[in-house]
């Protein structure tokens, strides 16, 4: 048998630019299915075990996708809404903890997130390096935010621009990197995280600036008792520091500031009960279950795969019946060849052991390729594919 | 042929105990590829060392060591040289406030460094919340505008609550209530401890509007802006300045008490601490007496909250007549 593989593979070595397009096709046809089965797998798994690990999402009323997709994944999807009126509200039931999402921010084109401390205890998300969020201006990474962009506690980060275009808008936040979190295969993974109060500072709600009390006549336009109107000279500040945290505030009533969603964490069974039919007849606020959306997603996701299914298969099948022919005519091709070996004493039996030999090794190759792959993808694209289903939500 | 390459020289190569171990390091590297990745879901837990309850001024901490059970460590962090109120905490400091089980906040405003830090919510009790319907101001408030916003203020809530004796009663029924979440099973020993904390501080109350009704209508002054909650409980009028009692006064310091006193004609000013001798010489000038009431933010060298309130009414009593001085 070894002669026969030796004699086969020295063949195929050959005839490199023949086997090579032959194992290729094979490989396509044979890890299509493989891929896609791995894909759809790894997506469904992963989608539902992020949903499943999340009790109840209180959001605005409108697309309970984008809701789920927007406050668990963090791609945004410009959903309304809810204020922090509205987890003051869920804490103060006593039946759950509210956990307060802001997104929709970026930080150097990584979703910036802000979120309380017991977020982090909720996911499980465990330090790498550093200490959690202290204070206002700060912010921890996931791991992928740091291996991408080579950021260490200490180092700063901005915030990017939410209005590009409108100068008058809001200007980046430089933040202070204070940690950076262990990989947890997950979206949390290339996300910036922040004290919801950074991130309402980032998108305009809380600002600081120069003390009006001691502030250069040239900076205040009026002055009366207990009053001081500031022309625009006035510093604001753009980088929050020890120096100058004190001096930031925030504008009107802090309940009605914005949060996307508010993660609620019954404290058990029967409060989440208890909470869900609490909102059942909310006009403006739905509270669902993220794995019920899910599922739904998971049903799309299957009914599209059956499609590309049968697609691959006839695709498949045509790539079979051409690899046949192929070797059908190259048979027919090396009949010279073959009478050669059999009047060198070679047997009937040894030839057929040595076409199958060659046909064994490239199909070998291809299963061995098209394996590869689907492990590849299975185990380390789940974020990347994760990316590409939600994006093209 | 065993020098051969590719796939034939390398089967040629291969011994039989060689690909089987290859074979076991293949089907390792799947089961690996196989187990479950990430981290846990599980909420972080604080393990085994006893609960701990944090807070932002003494009274709390007094409270709340009246009222715990044993095994729950009270920590007020702040170093002693410095203003409860005014004081801010290291990012390590803050850390420890994130891994208390219980972090008891004051209220209206104060420990200013609450705002801004990242404190985990779902264990913060603001004691005071709740107690009043709206806290004092302290009458340092700044409107200003810039920007299209319109004006806005950064207005100043009066912020010592605990120079009420029924706001502090109040605090502490939070603190009580925390505590219970905290340690169920010892919910007995803290409402027994309670009942004696409220006798305490009754008592204390019952002397300070006792010691106030005796002065009546009569003004006062006081060395510092943080006797609002006393005054507004006990009916006093007081007016602040905003003297040190480790400094001397300046020149400009008495100018402008002495216009403060064409006002308000005061008799007792009340002092954080024991001002310096030539600073109680030129109040006593004025016929003013200096009775020092100490707000206990911080804990004091000797005694307690309650041995200081105590010294504070008994001073307070003497100087308002309300009480024979001893």
């Amino acid at each position: 048998m070894k002669d026969s593989l030796y004699l086969a593979w020295r063949y195929l070595h050959h005839h490199r630019a023949k086997t090579l397009l032959l194992v290729l096709s094979l490989t396509v046809f044979l890890g299509l299915p493989l891929v896609m089965r791995a894909m759809s797998a790894v997506i469904q798994q992963s989608l539902m075990a992020r949903a499943e690990s999340t009790p109840l999402l209180l959001g605005k009323k409108g697309s309970s996708l984008d809701l789920v997709v927007e406050a668990l994944y963090f791609q945004p999807k410009g959903i309304e809404a809810l204020t922090a009126a509205d987890a003051d509200e869920v804490d103060a039931t006593g039946l759950a903890l509210a956990i307060p999402m802001r997104t929709g921010l970026l930080a150097q084109q990584f979703p910036l997130v802000g979120t309380s401390l017991d977020y982090f205890a909720f996911r499980g998300l465990e330090s790498a390096n550093g200490r959690a969020l202290a204070t206002l201006g700060e912010c921890v990474i996931g791991a992928e935010v740091a291996a991408t962009l080579g950021l260490k506690p200490g180092d700063p980060m901005l915030t990017s621009p939410s209005t590009l275009f409108d100068l008058a808008g809001v200007y980046p936040l430089r933040l202070h990197v204070v940690g950076t979190l262990k990989p947890s295969y997950g979206p949390d993974d290339r996300a910036v995280f922040v004290d919801v109060k950074t991130a309402w500072v980032a998108e305009g709600l809380g600002h600081g600036h120069q003390d009006l009390a001691t502030a250069s006549g040239d900076v205040v336009l009026k002055r009366t008792d207990g009053t001081a109107t500031a022309n625009a000279k006035l510093v604001q500040y753009s980088e929050i520091t020890d120096a100058n945290v004190d001096s930031f505030h925030f504008h009107g009533d802090p309940s009605s500031h914005p949060l996307s969603a508010i993660i609620v964490v019954p404290a058990d069974d029967k409060a989440g009960v208890l909470l869900r039919g609490r909102f059942v007849n909310d006009s403006a606020r739905q509270l669902l279950r993220p794995a019920q959306v899910v599922e739904g997603l998971n049903a799309q996701i299957f009914r599209f795969e059956r499609v590309l299914q049968i697609i691959v298969w006839t695709v498949g099948l045509a790539t079979a019946l051409m690899f046949v022919l192929v070797m059908v005519l190259s048979w027919r091709l090396r009949a010279d060849e073959l009478r050669t070996m059999t009047r060198l004493g070679c047997s009937r039996w040894k030839a057929v052991q040595i076409m199958g030999a060659e046909v064994f090794l490239m199909v070998g190759t291809s299963v061995a390729l098209a394996a590869f792959f689907g492990f590849v993808i299975a185990h380390y694209g789940e974020t990347w594919l994760q990316n590409l289903v939600l994006r093209g939500s | 042929m065993a020098s051969e390459p590719g796939p034939a020289g390398l089967l040629t190569m291969l011994d039989s105990s060689t690909r089987r171990a290859c074979l076991v390091c293949l089907l390792g590297l799947v089961a690996l590829g196989c187990s479950k990745k990430g981290a846990p879901q599980t909420p972080a837990s604080n393990g085994e060392r006893p609960p701990s309850v944090y807070t932002v001024n003494y009274p709390l901490a007094y409270f709340a060591e009246r009222l715990a059970p044993e095994g729950v460590e009270v920590v007020f962090p702040a170093p002693p040289e410095v203003d409860p109120a005014f004081w801010k905490p290291t990012p390590d400091a803050i850390g420890q406030y994130q891994r208390a089980d219980l972090i008891l906040l004051n209220g209206a405003g104060y420990a200013r460094w609450t705002r801004t830090a990242t404190l985990p919510k779902s264990r913060l009790v603001t004691t005071a919340d709740g107690c009043r319907d709206t806290f004092l101001r302290t009458g340092d408030t700044m409107t200003h505008q810039h920007g299209p916003d319109g004006d806005h203020a950064h207005e100043g809530a009066a912020f010592t609550t605990w120079l009420d004796m029924r706001l502090a009663l109040c605090q502490a029924s939070r603190v009580r209530d925390s505590l219970i979440e905290l340690a169920p099973e010892s919910k007995h020993s803290i409402e027994t401890n309670f009942e004696a904390l409220t006798h305490d501080l009754t008592q204390l109350d019952t002397r300070l509007r006792g010691a106030a009704k005796a002065w009546g209508d009569q003004p006062m002054l006081a060395s510092h802006p943080v006797y609002q909650y006393l005054a507004d409980a006990c009916g006093l009028r007081i007016e602040s300045t905003h003297f040190e009692p480790g400094e001397a006064l300046t020149p400009k310091d008495i100018q402008d008490l002495d216009s403060l006193l064409e006002q308000h004609p005061a008799k007792v000013m009340l002092w954080e601490a024991q001002p310096l001798p030539d600073t109680e010489q030129t109040l006593g000038d004025r016929g003013i007496t200096v009775v020092v009431f100490d707000p206990a933010a911080q804990p004091p060298a000797n005694g307690d909250f309650l041995t200081v309130m105590t010294g504070n009414a008994t001073r307070l009593a003497c100087a308002t007549g309300g009480e024979t001085c001893r």
